[in-house]
């Protein structure tokens, strides 16, 4: 328990602003997290990460509306490195599709199968981990088996059996890294619920004659957000690392452009056209890096330890 | 040990966990063992698992379904082959002035290749990996040159009868096994009995009825009609004689334990160490039976699964020859380098061609003039000059164009993207309103699908991409006709009756992947196909060919895209090279001598 009593304190210090039933969910907003802020923003890694991030989500979501080309068309000759035409910024791939066109389009791709898969593995991990910690006993034990098995498959081997099984699409891979990634945010949940169920505050809560659905949704799952949120962070960096591993190894959506699908079909050539590889390859490396900055920078904010610094 | 303890009960919980885990870490290794096969080496297909899955001679053909490769006019001149025109008489001279005159007999060839074979009999098993390591460890009744003509090997002469039901075999008298045991007529009856019964490929000896050993050395092989694709098929790779007295023990024979082990052949070299997936070490025979040869002391086959290390391999000097060098940028690669030859020359047999299937029983697809709209929609001279850099050559028909039955006149289907639009708007679909899918394996035909794609949306046709995960599921699929278009790779093997003809015979509509998958069925084909099977005269065969040929460029149940090659790279002390034969590395090496 020594090991908690960092988020222990965290839990302490929203004491005052998580009994009061009435606020309900308001558990992280109050004074303290004008505090999380503040210190998030001194954090100038952290910021980088943000804008980092901001600047990646604006190319996919505005950037096919400013720079039209679609990433399938064959634009020039293939192979042709960057900066030698107009239409290709970026050179082109081994069928003459703009490079550049590829990273943009790609990045949607990427992106969505990520945030799908973030959502699926936050929405089983928060289910199982809370219904875990909050009831314990037989159905603890039950859910943390079944965890535990799921937990000790490889995790690629197990996401890439999934996809083989049914068609590669969008939605299979999404699917494919949520049933693999969620244990770890099961016993996140878990651990959180089975500290805080008896503080104080939440037995005066069962005491009041509050539901178990209502502590769980009001009372307890508010004070486990700040390490959910850390975490949740880091899965959409885990997920698209995922997903580009998949379509690496030929298991990507043939029908969609993605970072991982690009440098898994250009690597073959990366020999003789380096930037058909790079460039995706330099998309990945600064999202990720961008949600592990993110996810560093959230986790030392809400860490009390590291306040008054 | 059993208590009813918590502990004790946890402990058979965990007994239980594990042997979950241990069944699926089986299912993952299956899938991942295949899926390693198609990424580590692009020039392979899943090759060695799908030779027995499939069951049949279409297991083999993918063995080298690369489509980077590309076959053709790319001769190099700096190799000239003595072969040609020689009488039975000059092979011996040129035997002996193979190893140039016997000044340089001896050294050891190292061949690169991420083939893997499942055995080295090649009566039981088709395939490029088999065949390789099998024809210099077997020798066969015939040789080819590199203009499809037949040489004295095994039989010295051979005579074909007059109403073309009987072939005579007159073998050499004194040829023995590598277990000393001499190499009779009984041992090629036995051969082909073999073949006949196990070999994939029913056609190559379906119409054989009986082989009568009048004499130790003479073998006649009866027929039940006319059969002129037999020569072809007493090539090296398709009928390695095997020995009678050490496979005629009423085991099985494609699962006999000495088709790998304790391996007595026929061929110029003997098998001296054999780890499979990593090595075959085959050590000169010197009581082989053309005299003064092998020229070389050993082969080494090093088996690796990335086509990577073969090139760098031949780059520093350690490979001495290989044909299975990757994507196409490795072969432009090594074109550059100086101190390798490359050349497209050899395995002209093998005709491999990559083409686009469609599923004619398809409600869109069964409508020749949809059929016809996407053959014009797509550019295959740029597919093969542009994004496969020249590695691919274009191929308008079925039969590849080294074969003497290939037709070049036929309908080309040059691009024409209104006359595309035109014929769909006759079929009833506009712009955008027909939707196919194209079903793949990937890497291995990654481009041509995503190509055909981009092709065909142009001419306002939507076209979905379906990745079959393993070779398995995806010639199940097609075997089944579950698809609408395909990309495929399918050999030629030599004779049209051997690999062309399976592809459009009604009744060869089997459910097995390289049958007729498209459900084509044309009875002119049909007959004019069995006429052409039946004639020994060459002329007249080549004619009842071309005509075929037009009638299914009309009909366009298949738009063949291009012959990929096996090219060959060595290095330039390796003389006599593989490239002066049809059939390529399937061919024995007993005249390739090192100049070092």
């Amino acid at each position: 328990m020594s090991d908690a009593m960092g988020r222990g304190e965290v839990a302490a210090a929203d004491l005052p602003v998580a009994p009061g039933l009435g606020a309900g969910g308001e558990g992280g907003s109050g004074r303290p997290g004008r505090e999380t802020l503040r210190l998030f923003v001194r954090n100038k890694a952290a910021v980088a990460g943000v804008v980092m991030l901001i600047g990646i989500v604006f190319m996919t979501v505005a950037g096919p509306r400013i720079y039209d080309n679609d990433p399938k068309d064959i634009v020039a000759i293939p192979l042709t490195g960057p900066g030698e035409l107009a239409e290709a910024r970026l050179g082109t791939d081994y069928l003459g599709r703009d490079v550049l066109a590829g990273v943009i389009g790609g990045g949607t791709t990427s992106m969505t199968v990520a945030a799908m898969a973030a959502a699926m593995v936050l929405v089983i991990g928060i289910s199982i981990g809370a219904l875990a910690g909050y009831y314990g006993g037989w159905l603890d034990s039950a859910l943390m088996r079944f965890t535990e098995f799921f937990q000790v498959l490889p995790a690629l081997l197990f996401a890439m059996v999934l996809v083989a099984l049914f068609e590669p699409s969008m939605w299979t891979i999404s699917f494919a890294i949520g049933v693999v990634a969620w244990p770890g945010i099961a016993r996140i949940t878990r651990a959180e619920f089975l500290r805080l169920k008896n503080l104080e505050f939440v037995r005066a809560a069962r005491a009041v004659g509050a539901t178990d659905w209502r502590i769980i949704r009001k009372v307890v799952f508010p004070n486990a957000l700040p390490p959910l949120i850390v975490s949740a962070t880091l899965i959409m960096g885990t997920a698209i690392l995922f997903e580009a591993g998949l379509a690496f190894l030929g298991l990507g959506d043939p029908n969609t452009t993605s970072w991982g699908l690009m440098i898994g079909l250009n690597r073959g050539n990366f020999l003789t056209a380096w930037w058909s590889v790079t460039f995706p390859g330099l998309a990945i490396f600064f999202t990720v890096l961008s949600f592990s900055l993110i996810g560093d920078g959230l986790q030392d904010a809400y860490n009390p330890k590291l306040r008054g610094r | 040990m059993r208590t009813t303890t918590t502990r004790g009960r946890q402990r058979s919980f965990g007994r239980l966990l594990i042997a979950l885990l241990a069944v699926f870490a089986l299912i993952a290794a299956a899938c991942s063992s295949d899926d390693d096969g198609d990424d580590a080496a692009p020039a392979t297909t899943a090759a060695a698992d799908s030779g027995g899955d499939a069951g049949d001679d279409m297991a083999d053909d993918g063995d080298m379904a690369d489509d980077d490769m590309a076959d053709g006019d790319m001769a190099d001149d700096d190799m000239s082959d003595d072969s040609g025109d020689m009488d039975d008489d000059m092979a011996d001279d040129m035997a002996a002035a193979a190893c140039n005159h016997g000044q340089n007999v001896g050294g050891t060839l190292i061949i690169g290749s991420t083939q893997v074979p499942r055995h080295l009999n090649g009566t039981v098993q088709s395939g490029y990996a088999t065949a390789v390591p099998g024809t210099q460890l077997n020798a066969s009744p015939l040789l080819y040159d590199a203009e499809y003509n037949p040489m004295p090997y095994l039989a010295e002469s051979w005579e074909v009868a007059d109403d073309g039901l009987a072939v005579t075999l007159h073998l050499v008298e004194d040829a023995v096994f590598h277990d000393g045991m001499p190499i009779t007529s009984a041992d090629v009856a036995f051969s082909i009995q073999t073949v006949q019964a196990h070999h994939p490929f029913k056609t190559m000896y379906a119409p054989v009825t009986t082989v009568d050993t009048p004499d130790e050395h003479t073998a006649v092989i009866n027929l039940s009609q006319p059969h002129p694709a037999i020569l072809l098929a007493m090539s090296p790779g398709l009928l390695p004689i095997i020995p009678k007295h050490v496979f005629d023990d009423g085991q099985e024979m494609p699962t006999h334990p000495r088709n790998s082990e304790d391996f007595v052949g026929s061929g110029p070299f003997r098998l001296t160490e054999y780890e499979p997936g990593t090595i075959i070490r085959m050590e000169r025979f010197d009581d082989f039976f053309i005299e003064g040869t092998p020229c070389l002391d050993e082969i080494v086959m090093e088996i690796t699964p990335e086509s990577t290390a073969i090139v760098l391999g031949l780059e520093n000097g350690t490979t001495h020859l290989s044909s299975t060098l990757g994507p196409s940028a490795n072969v432009l690669r090594l074109m550059d380098n100086p101190d390798v030859e490359v050349s497209a020359k050899g395995h002209e047999a093998i005709g491999q061609i990559n083409w686009l299937e469609m599923n004619v029983n398809d409600p869109a697809l069964s409508d020749k003039r949809v059929r016809q709209a996407i053959a014009y929609a797509i550019d295959r001279d740029f597919l093969s000059e542009v994004i496969d850099q020249g590695i691919t050559f274009p191929v308008p028909t079925g039969i590849a164009a080294a074969s003497p039955f290939h037709n070049p006149n036929v309908n080309h289907y040059d691009k024409d993207i209104d006359r595309a639009k035109a014929l769909l708007a006759e079929a009833g679909y506009g712009p955008g309103e027909l939707q196919l899918s194209i079903d793949y394996i990937p890497p291995a035909f990654v481009v041509q699908a995503e190509y055909v794609q981009q092709q065909l949306e142009e001419a306002g046709i939507e076209v979905e991409l379906s990745v079959s995960p393993d070779f398995p599921t995806w010639a199940q699929r097609v075997a089944a006709g579950e698809y609408q278009m395909t990309i495929n790779q399918v050999w030629n093997w030599g004779d049209p009756v051997i690999g062309v003809h399976r592809t459009y015979l009604c009744d060869n509509r089997v459910g097995v992947i390289w049958t007729n998958n498209t459900g084509y069925c044309n009875p002119d084909v049909d007959a004019l196909l069995n006429a052409a099977g039946q004639e020994f005269d060459i002329d007249k065969r080549a004619e009842l060919y071309a005509e075929f040929q037009e009638i299914v460029a009309e009909d366009m149940p298949i738009f063949f895209l291009n012959t990929p090659s096996f090219w060959q790279a060595y290095n330039p002390a390796v003389m006599n090279p593989p490239t002066n034969n049809i059939w390529g590395q399937m061919s024995p090496m007993h005249e390739v001598w090192l100049d070092e």
